[in-house]
């Protein structure tokens, strides 16, 4: 029981955050499907950090980790800044737009990875290694009866992502620029009429929802791979997509949704490994958050409904 | 003050003049957006100390299209070139299957996976069977195709009955058949050595191996030929038959369509199906032709290399043609860039993603174009206008 | 100089094809209710938005207050306390009317002394009484999207209001209002006036700045034809300066030769997404050679009726027949091919297929059929010798003829191309939702020439419409729509005007 408690939130809350990163882009009115992207390339800035700063600091320090988190986000904001661009200056097809995106981050993580390695370190290697990330349990919490769970063994960033995912909740329901941002959404011409700029706040939400992204994928790397490499790019992008739209593009739903992934993928885990079952069927495990995903968007997502101005390619001259 | 006005004037209309009409701008946006990411292909290789120009000419010479230095034995320029076409073959495939689907509305990002499922299924029925040749390999075709088709299929119905975007579920689906097939492969299928799967029989295979002419030993594709007809047919299709034309106008304007009684699902479906089973024939050339075997736990990157393709030709049968000969010379020739000069093979693939970023910027340069002649357009009317104007005041003034 | 608030000098703006404003100088006091009069495309509109800074002017100045404006933006014109109530309204539809009137100005307060949040209570309060001092009755609280076109409306006054705007500017404010909501509308002006505001109104309905306008200017054709004195101009002498030419108000129409019904509508409901029943039990018919026009706020019903009769959306329950047919569950190819065109309301996203030639548009209901299909293969020799044929009959002007872009030809020329493809057809019975919506008056008078001539054809029309005056012209029998419900089916002689504006609101009932 521990066991998946432990696994199913070190999976469901980087997922969750990507989501909210999601949320925040789709509730402005861009259509993300780069957070694929966006998580890889933030990642990949954090690693980098790591790698290049792996001299620095002592070697059971923890600092690197804090700041590779930092600069994940910073990464992924940059990097986010070219599916901005495309969106809302050059008001590209969004869809497009969002899958070139993810497949240049790919193309161009790959080549940079590559490149350092051999560059700054002489070596050929296509991945950067990270430690995975210690972990904290609390002696008299994690006593608790079944939800002790969540006091045992815990990766410290999941605490990061608590209090971030916290800090946008009050940015998208209590503050100025979260009122307007979901205005931009539904109709923003009638942000633009209320004289705010549409396409700064949408700037901004896409930018945002990069920083977050990153901070996901850096978790990931984190946690499930225990370095930097092409693998990141396994489709969580595409997951965190579906949270949100199971969560109806609301914060506190897509949690419930992200929180079903990561324990779904836990019990698989854990019944592999109850069952004694050879490494193969850890294949079939990995198929499980896709399928239920595919599963839940089928019976829920007919009801759902979108952002009114999602995906419109927003033109101030027209009327 | 006038000076610069007329800097102004000038300069958008050299731009205007070399990107032309509406027409024109479906060929020279892309090849803008080709050249652009050349020369950043380009300055990337300076930074990394090596000659863009010997870079771009190893390009060919990986593809057969340029003689290289030597050969080894029982190879030359055709050879090189009949294995180019082989890895050509599933290139053209896989970016109609996006094509197809793209004119109706639709994005399919599942082709990898289609291609993947759909050479899997074929390997395992016919691939180690005994069947004679002649059965074997049409049979590999038309399950391939089956196979994909039905992938499609499912992702359309997932489509319109449950309003899942296109993009979301075929992505599901590529993953879920990654995974499963890697399952199956290394329990079932696995040669132990390659730790891919068992290669496929001659007998079904879509590519003649080591076909002696001469002095030489080459690979034929049989699937290139197909291609070239598919291509032709495909066009032929989108633009002069009745279906083809209801597949554009549900992509065009899905509810003007259904206003004119065309069946959006239908459609739908069908084009999905359609696009399944062009990736279908993709993934028999590229499994079951190029490569011989699968190897698990990975996507055929030409999947996701056809939206490249379908985006630089503009999504016409003709423009893909070029396009995906230009996006194979760049994967393909990659590997021998590496080894005769030493630059780094991933910069194939960054090509490639620089390509679709500034083709998707297609959009933005076409309003540009579009406002910028308008502007025009409304200036030589005032001037015109001003020109009358003054011309009636001078009458006034002579009266 | 001082006695004017607003000045405009010599303004002239163009727009590719056509200069919109030429040479326009008008003056406005505070403190008067000013009325800018005109047909669809004379220019009121560009005036007003130069005005409102969203347009800069290629020649000329604006003065507000005596002070020359020196940079066009809306932001600046708030800043000039300058409001504008759009024809198209912009609210965000899930938002509450506070959320909507504070939107980019937020007032805010500390949450514990410490997070600023938006504060939303004190807003409602604020917006309140607002709403009461000028009697305009609204609940703050309630979200945008359970409101009715007139409540919104009033959200976009509040708008201004909250802004502290002086110079208030209406385009078009009745053109979606029933008579009653119009005189409800007038009184909130008047009262506004009262408070010292000044009130720009742009309007081609002439009772309206009978009513309440002080002084009036006139636009032709982007040329400033008068400025008149309102209680001392006849409205006749307004109409003729408006379209440059003595104007009829009766349309030459035939007495009525009815035949057998054509269409039935029997107990139709149409829900919507949420289930709600947006049409609850509606029925009538409509003869051979009769206008049957359905009357009715925007939002009431009347679209949808017509896409359930086109079979675009499902029929929840009850029957549709077309001549002698059952179609309630037919395709929407079968209910044309049984006899039925349908000129939509909205042309560039139903009508048309933009990005298609205008050939292919013409034949877009009929390109599967002989002579320009044959087994599966078009047959673009027969497209094109069909769309020169229509091109021609029609008069639809274009660029490149039949190859032409439909995108880029005027909006005028594009309704023209849709009611050719769809008289083409020849179907016993034709629908016209909205068929002049955004035309001059020039396309208008066409339209509606070619909708009685259909009638005397002895086809059987349905035709919809918001302009209560296209509706008491044209029809020869009325039906009144309101929230899904046709309370009242008279023939047009029985009824007045203003009858059928009490219906519209739920007002009177049988």
């Amino acid at each position: 029981m521990t066991d998946i408690i432990v696994n199913g939130m070190s999976f469901a809350l980087p997922l969750f955050i990507i989501a909210v990163g999601g949320i925040f882009s789709e509730r402005s009115g861009v259509t993300n499907l780069a957070l694929e992207g966006f998580l890889g390339a933030g990642a990949f800035i954090g690693a980098l950090f790591v790698v290049l700063t792996s001299g620095l600091f002592p070697a059971t320090s923890q600092l690197p980790m804090y700041l590779a988190l930092l600069f994940s986000m910073i990464g992924g904001a940059l990097y986010a800044i070219l599916h901005a661009v495309l969106c809302i200056k050059f008001k590209a097809n969004q869809v497009i737009s969002g899958v070139v995106v993810n497949i240049l981050a790919a193309a161009l993580t790959d080549f940079l990875t590559s490149q350092i390695n051999a560059g700054v370190f002489g070596q050929s290697s296509d991945k950067f290694v990270l430690t995975v990330s210690s972990r904290v349990t609390f002696a008299h919490l994690s006593k608790i009866p079944v939800i002790g769970g969540f006091f045992t063994n815990v990766y410290p960033f999941e605490f990061i992502i608590i209090v971030i995912a916290l800090i946008a909740a009050y940015v998208m329901y209590g503050s100025r620029f979260g009122l307007r941002l979901r205005a931009c959404g539904d109709n923003p011409y009638a942000v633009d009429a209320a004289g705010c700029n549409v396409g700064r706040l949408q700037f901004a939400a896409v930018l945002i929802s990069g920083g977050l992204s990153g901070l996901g994928g850096m978790c990931f790397a984190y946690s499930v791979y225990g370095n930097y490499s092409s693998s990141i790019y396994s489709g969580y992008g595409y997951l965190a997509i579906a949270a949100m739209i199971f969560g109806n593009w609301k914060i506190p739903s897509t949690l419930g949704a992200c929180l079903l992934f990561g324990f779904a993928r836990a019990v698989g885990y854990w019944l592999v490994q109850r069952l004694g079952l050879p490494g193969t069927y850890s294949d079939l495990i990995m198929i499980l958050p896709y399928a239920l995903t595919l599963l839940l968007l089928a019976l829920f997502s007919k009801n759902n409904r979108s952002p009114r101005a999602l995906g419109e390619i927003y033109d101030k001259g027209k009327r | 003050m006038k000076k610069e006005n007329q800097k102004k004037k000038t300069r958008p209309n050299l731009f205007l003049t070399i990107m032309g009409d509406e027409k024109r701008q479906n060929i020279s946006i892309p090849l803008f957006a080709i050249l652009l990411s050349l020369i950043a292909g380009a300055i990337l290789m300076l930074i990394l100390g090596k000659n863009p120009i010997d870079a771009y000419v190893s390009l060919l010479q990986g593809c057969g299209l340029l003689p290289k230095a030597n050969y080894a034995g029982g190879k030359n320029m055709f050879t090189d070139f009949m294995s180019f076409l082989d890895i050509w073959t599933p290139m053209i495939f896989a970016s109609l299957s996006v094509a197809v689907a793209y004119k109706t509305g639709l994005f399919n990002i599942g082709v990898s996976g289609q291609m993947l499922l759909g050479g899997f299924i074929a390997s395992i029925t016919v691939g180690y069977s005994d069947l004679p040749a002649y059965v074997a390999k049409p049979l590999v075709l038309v399950i391939s195709m089956a196979v994909g088709a039905l992938v499609g299929a499912l992702i359309g119905i997932l489509k319109y009955r449950f309003n899942i975007n296109e993009v979301v579920s075929a992505i599901m689906l590529n993953y879920i058949f990654q995974y499963m097939l890697s399952f199956f492969i290394l329990t079932f299928f696995v040669n132990p050595i390659t730790r891919q799967s068992e290669t496929v029989g001659e007998n079904a295979r879509m590519t003649l191996q080591n076909v002696q002419i001469g002095e030489l030993k080459t690979v034929v594709p049989l699937g290139f030929v197909i291609a070239l007809v598919i291509v032709v047919i495909t066009h032929y299709f989108l633009k002069y038959t009745r279906t083809g034309f209801e597949f554009k106008a549900v992509g065009a304007n899905k509810k003007a369509a259904v206003y004119a009684g065309i069946n959006d699902r239908k459609n739908i479906m069908l084009s999905m199906s359609l696009s399944g089973a062009l990736a279908g024939l993709a993934g028999a050339t590229y499994y079951m032709g190029y490569l011989g075997s699968i190897q698990p736990k990975t996507l055929p990157s030409t999947g996701f290399d056809a939206i490249a393709v379908c985006l630089l030709g503009n999504s016409n049968p003709i423009g893909i043609l070029a396009a995906s000969f230009l996006i194979s010379i760049i994967t393909k020739g990659g590997t021998y860039m590496n080894s005769a000069i030493g630059v780094p093979q991933e910069i194939s693939s960054l090509i490639t993603g620089l390509m679709l970023v500034f083709a998707a910027c297609g959009a933005y340069i076409r309003v540009r174009l579009y406002r910028a002649r308008e502007k025009r357009r409304t200036m030589e009317e005032n001037e015109q206008l001003t020109v009358k104007q003054e011309g009636k005041e001078k009458e006034g003034a002579v009266k | 100089m001082d006695e004017y608030i607003v000045e405009m000098r010599h303004i002239t703006k163009r727009f590719p094809g056509i200069v919109a404003n030429d040479d326009i100088s008008i003056g406005i006091k505070k403190g008067e209710i000013f009325a800018l009069l005109g047909e669809n495309g004379a220019g009121k509109s560009t005036l007003m938005s130069i005005l409102f800074g969203m347009y800069e002017p290629d020649e000329g100045e604006v003065y507000i207050r005596g002070e020359k404006v020196e940079h066009f933006s809306p932001n600046h014109a708030t800043e000039l306390n300058i409001g504008m109530v759009h024809q198209h309204f912009k609210l965000v539809s899930n938002y509450t009317i506070t959320e909507n009137i504070i939107l980019g100005m937020e007032p805010k307060r500390r949450l514990g002394g410490l997070l600023p949040v938006v504060d939303v209570k004190n807003a409602d309060k604020k917006i309140a009484d607002l709403s009461r001092k000028y009697g305009l009755e609204v609940d703050p609280t309630q979200k945008i999207e359970n409101l009715n076109v007139s409540m919104q409306q009033r959200v976009e006054i509040l708008k201004m209001l909250y802004r502290e705007a002086e110079i208030l500017i209406f385009d078009e404010p009745t053109a979606v209002l029933t008579p009653q909501e119009v005189e409800f509308l007038l009184d909130i002006i008047r009262e506004m006036r009262k408070m010292g505001k000044t009130i720009i109104l742009i309007t081609h309905k002439l009772e309206e700045i009978k009513q309440v306008a002080e002084r009036c200017a006139i636009l032709c054709q982007g040329k400033l034809t008068a400025v008149c004195d309102v209680a001392q101009t006849s409205t006749k002498q307004m109409a003729s300066l408006m379209v440059g030419r003595d104007v009829s108000f009766e349309v030459e129409k035939k007495p009525p030769r009815f035949g057998k019904e054509v269409l039935q509508v029997e107990h139709l409901v149409v829900k919507n997404a949420d289930g709600f029943p947006v049409v609850n039990d509606v029925s009538f018919g409509v003869r051979s050679g009769e206008i049957f026009a359905i009357a009715g706020v925007a939002g009431n019903g009347q679209v949808e009726i017509a896409d359930a009769v086109a079979g675009m959306v499902q029929c929840a329950e009850g029957k549709i027949t077309l001549a002698d047919a059952d179609i309630t569950h037919a395709s929407t190819r079968a209910r044309i091919e049984k006899g039925l065109a349908y000129i939509p309301e909205d042309r560039q996203s139903s009508g048309l297929i933009l990005d298609f030639s205008l050939g292919d548009n013409l034949l877009l209901k009929r390109y599967y059929q002989e002579p320009y299909c044959e087994k599966g293969i078009l047959q673009r020799d027969a497209f094109e010798k069909k769309s020169r044929e229509l091109i021609e009959q029609f008069d639809i002007r274009s660029g490149q003829g039949e190859k032409t872009t439909v995108r880029s030809m005027s909006g005028g020329n594009q309704q023209k191309a849709i009611v050719a493809r769809e008289i083409e057809l020849n179907t016993p019975c034709i629908i016209f939702v909205q068929p002049t919506r955004g035309l001059d008056i020039g396309a208008i008078e066409h339209i509606h020439e070619q909708i009685l001539k259909e009638r005397d054809k002895g086809k059987a029309i349905l035709l919809i419409s918001l302009e209560l005056d296209e509706i008491m012209k044209l029809a020869d029998t009325i039906g009144i729509i309101y929230n899904g419900q046709l309370l009242k089916i008279a023939a047009a002689e029985t009824l007045t005007t203003n009858e059928v504006g009490q219906y519209m609101m739920g007002v009177k009932a049988e």
